[in-house]
């Protein structure tokens, strides 16, 4: 800054510094984006064990690895892929096959099974909708009665931190463990509540949680999406119940 | 020798830009509830403001006076969105917890503050520890506010159990307003020691 300059050395010195940042940004997120596609993937699949209540922790404190995640992925998960119109399973296909479009679309429905010796314990699939001010993503895994909520887990969202964010907080997804999804030979409408369940929903308090304070809406939206999604699978359900 | 030294060593104690200047506290109270993304966030800020000091020194010469701050910004933005996207690819369990944090770096003052007040008129040189300097002086006390977050909030210093396994956990600690107190704190203590802040 030492001598005042031109409107055209101006114009030249803002092209050159835009061109070289935006240039280098465009590099950088070009060379890592495999890497980062990798940890999602990787977060995704580490999320469906945590939803089927697999603490992807060592014993020595440290994480799971990709290689780890995989490996009890290949031991004890098997993918398939529902038709949302028909119900039925598409044999088989996963994920993979299936066109982007039609699994953001819930049409093509991905269910994980959780196999051991041959037999299936629970289920798992992903879940997602509008909380606040973003969509958020998530699995719920059921019991073998098919009704009973073993677990779920959020991964990704946009709400905010402190608040709505607090979706992905144990204490917030240890109160889904044993609620139910169906019951009476139908889908209920699960509830997550404005405060303490036990005060707003005593009479189902078998399918409502409490809620987070400052998150009301987060917490209806999470309601909704699961009830939601839940009825879409249980088509297949109603199959094999 | 004598200079560079102060330059670095300032911003830890008598002019802490925290501490005394009262900047960047938004993230100082955001990612402060543990001692790992504080200290995450701590490493994404000094390697931010080391390299905007140094490249707009760099420039200072070649910068319009008329577009400097906008000029200065975007080398800040590039940074951290270059940061960001290390992070994401890196460490992406740390930058889900940091959440927004990484991107709010951009409007961290101090970063901003040296840019204008020491970058634009030192020497490439003076003004990387400069950077450094400051950098270091957020650190300290991000570490220092979430140490006492942590222990008083979990019972645990980098998740190891310090406290006995019976402590509760102070609720107030993890929310807000413990780290206003725990900041203040830290503000008052080194506000004592320093002595030299007179307010007119």
């Amino acid at each position: 800054m030492s001598k005042p300059k031109g409107d055209k050395q101006t114009f030249l010195f803002a092209f050159v510094i835009l061109t070289v940042c935006s240039m280098l940004l465009s590099a950088a997120a070009a060379a890592l984006r495999d890497r980062q596609q990798m940890m999602v993937e990787f977060d995704r699949k580490r999320n469906v064990l945590i939803a089927f209540g697999v603490d992807p922790v060592h014993e020595d404190g440290t994480r799971y690895t990709p290689e780890d995640v995989d490996r009890y992925v290949d031991e004890f998960i098997r993918e398939v892929i529902i038709d949302a119109d028909t119900g039925e399973i598409i044999p088989d296909i996963t994920s993979a096959d299936v066109e982007p479009r039609l699994l953001r679309e819930k049409r093509k429905l991905p269910l994980f099974l959780w196999e051991e010796d041959g037999e299936v314990k629970r289920y798992a699939f992903p879940v997602s909708g509008y909380g606040l001010w973003s969509t958020i993503y998530g699995f719920l895994a059921l019991e073998d009665d098919l009704a009973t909520i073993s677990g779920i887990t959020f991964y990704d969202h946009g709400e905010t931190p402190g608040l709505g964010a607090e979706v992905e907080r144990a204490w917030f997804r240890d109160q889904f463990e044993g609620k139910v999804l169906y019951k009476d030979g139908e889908p209920v409408e699960f509830k997550v509540a404005k405060g303490r369940a036990e005060a707003q929903y005593p009479d189902m308090i078998d399918h409502a949680v409490d809620g987070i304070s400052g998150a009301t809406i987060t917490g209806k939206g999470v309601a909704d999406f699961i009830t939601r999604d839940f009825k879409k699978y249980n088509k297949y359900f109603e199959t094999i119940r | 020798m004598a200079i560079a030294k102060k330059v670095i060593t300032d911003p830890l104690s008598d002019n802490n830009p925290i501490t005394i200047q009262v900047l960047g506290i938004c993230s100082a109270l955001a990612v402060t509830v543990q001692m790992d993304t504080a200290f995450v966030m701590s490493l994404a800020v000094i390697s931010v403001i080391t390299l905007s000091n140094a490249i707009i020194s760099a420039m200072r010469n070649l910068i319009p006076g008329k577009i400097r701050m906008i000029v200065e910004v975007t080398v800040i933005a590039s940074l951290v969105a270059l940061t960001d996207q290390l992070l994401r690819a890196y460490f992406f369990e740390m930058s889900r917890q940091l959440s927004i944090f990484v991107g709010l770096i951009i409007t961290n003052c101090m970063i901003m503050g040296r840019a204008e007040a020491f970058a634009t008129q030192n020497p490439v040189g003076p003004s990387l520890m400069d950077g450094l300097g400051n950098g270091l002086g957020y650190s300290v006390i991000l570490l220092l506010v979430a140490s006492g977050r942590e222990i008083l909030g979990s019972g645990t210093w980098y998740h190891l159990q310090v406290l006995p396994e019976a402590y509760y956990g102070n609720g107030l600690a993890v929310l807000a307003p413990g780290a206003f107190l725990i900041l203040g704190i830290i503000i008052w203590i080194q506000r004592t020691i320093s002595g030299n802040f007179k307010d007119d």
